[in-house]
């Protein structure tokens, strides 16, 4: 399954990004692959507006099964629950912990 | 470090005047943001002195080369802000009508029209006379607020926070439920819903709790101008027990909060009966952030 983090930066060693439209990246996990995949955010950090639903055009794109972040707001959830991902909530923390505890089913599910 | 932001919806239901009398009541223990940067006015009531200063960036604005610009007029037909004025056969670009759409830059046939980062004014950061260290912006004339800068100042707000180890951000947030208010509200520990007992006041208050239940951040709620209109207050206040959010207060109509802004003071320097009820709520808001 791939999972999708909001992150500070490249690696799983990044610190998780509690934003989700400004986040400064995200990283694409591939469980079966074990592989991470950086994705820059700099269109929508920057963007005045609208920064929300852009991002969730662009994660979509990426097709994850899962969505790993701090916060998702109005809009950007309005968009993200059209689709079958599924979204879990947690604080700023190594995404590879991150990553053990949702194995482990430990995470909130928005 | 947490960060408990003061919100309303509606504009004029006494935001700003609790914020700074709290800001006069925590003193140096608790750092100020002001994410009104459209019309930011926290630190005139404090008397803020700023010791940084920033230029500060957000969107876009169009510039015409007039060395390619071949007058062809495509610009002005289709620009949907009239921003573009010809004057002596020459186009120029009006830069408090351009909104930055960028439709110009793409109908330019010479590719004459790029566009830039618009600078649209100043980031501070402040003395206030209580002692206070506050993060604040000033936009220039037909400048927009946006998310973009409220969450700038806030990153940096945060990051000052967390360097000094001081452990309460207090911010007074922008009015309205849109880009700006929903910036606001990400990454915030608390929310202050600060409202009014008239039709305007109670529905904005509606529509901002929305919002404040979709990021799942607790809140609490000073009912101002409370005796204005009782039918009003009772439906507020029922909507609070229905929705599990805890009253901080109530503040009956009271004319020391113009009086107080036209005397340079916070309403808790200005009144002293005023003082009392404002500094219990603060220390409501106090113990439940603990």
């Amino acid at each position: 399954m791939k999972i999708l983090f909001t992150s500070k930066s490249q690696g799983m060693d990044a610190l998780l990004d509690p934003h989700f439209g400004r986040a400064k990246g995200f990283i694409l996990y591939d469980t079966d692959e074990k592989s991470d995949k950086w994705i820059e955010n700099t269109e929508n950090l920057n963007a005045a507006h609208g920064a929300g639903i852009q991002a969730a055009q662009k994660v979509i794109e990426q097709n994850p099964d899962a969505i790993i972040t701090g916060s998702v707001g109005p809009k950007a959830s309005a968009v993200l629950s059209k689709t079958n991902i599924k979204i879990y909530l947690t604080r700023e923390k190594q995404l590879s912990e991150i990553l053990a505890e949702f194995t482990d089913g430990k995470l909130e599910l928005l | 470090m947490k960060e408990i932001v003061i919100l309303s919806g509606k504009g004029g239901s006494g935001k700003t005047s609790l914020a700074t009398s709290f800001a006069a009541l925590g003193k140096e223990k608790i750092l100020l943001a002001d994410y009104d940067v459209d019309a930011a006015d926290m630190h005139i009531l404090l008397e803020a002195k700023h010791y940084k200063e920033e230029k500060f960036y957000s969107g876009f604005e169009a510039v015409i080369n007039q060395e390619k610009c071949i007058q062809c007029g495509n610009c002005k037909i289709l620009c949907q802000f009239d921003a573009i004025e010809e004057k002596d056969n020459r186009f120029y670009i009006n830069p408090i009508d351009c909104e930055g759409c960028g439709y110009c830059e793409m109908v330019c046939p010479e590719k004459a029209i790029k566009m830039k980062d618009a600078e649209v004014g100043n980031f501070y950061v402040s003395n206030t006379r209580f002692k206070n260290v506050l993060f604040h912006a000033k936009l220039n004339i037909g400048a927009d607020n946006s998310g973009k800068l409220v969450s700038y100042v806030k990153k940096q707000a945060k990051k000052y926070a967390e360097e000094e180890k001081i452990d309460y951000l207090l911010s007074d947030g922008p009015p309205g439920v849109g880009c700006p208010a929903i910036s606001s509200v990400t990454g915030a520990n608390y929310v202050v819903i600060v409202t009014e007992t008239s039709l305007s006041g109670f529905s904005d208050m509606k529509r901002l709790h929305e919002l404040v239940n979709n990021f799942k951040i607790p809140c609490g709620c000073i009912i101002n101008k409370a005796d204005l209109n009782l039918k009003v207050k009772e439906e507020i206040l029922e909507y609070l027990e229905k929705n599990d959010i805890s009253l901080l207060g109530e503040i009956p109509y009271n004319k020391s909060f113009p009086e107080s802004i036209r005397q340079l003071k916070t309403v808790n320097e200005y009144d002293k009966n005023m003082a009392v009820l404002i500094k219990n709520i603060w220390e409501k808001i106090y113990k439940t952030n603990l």
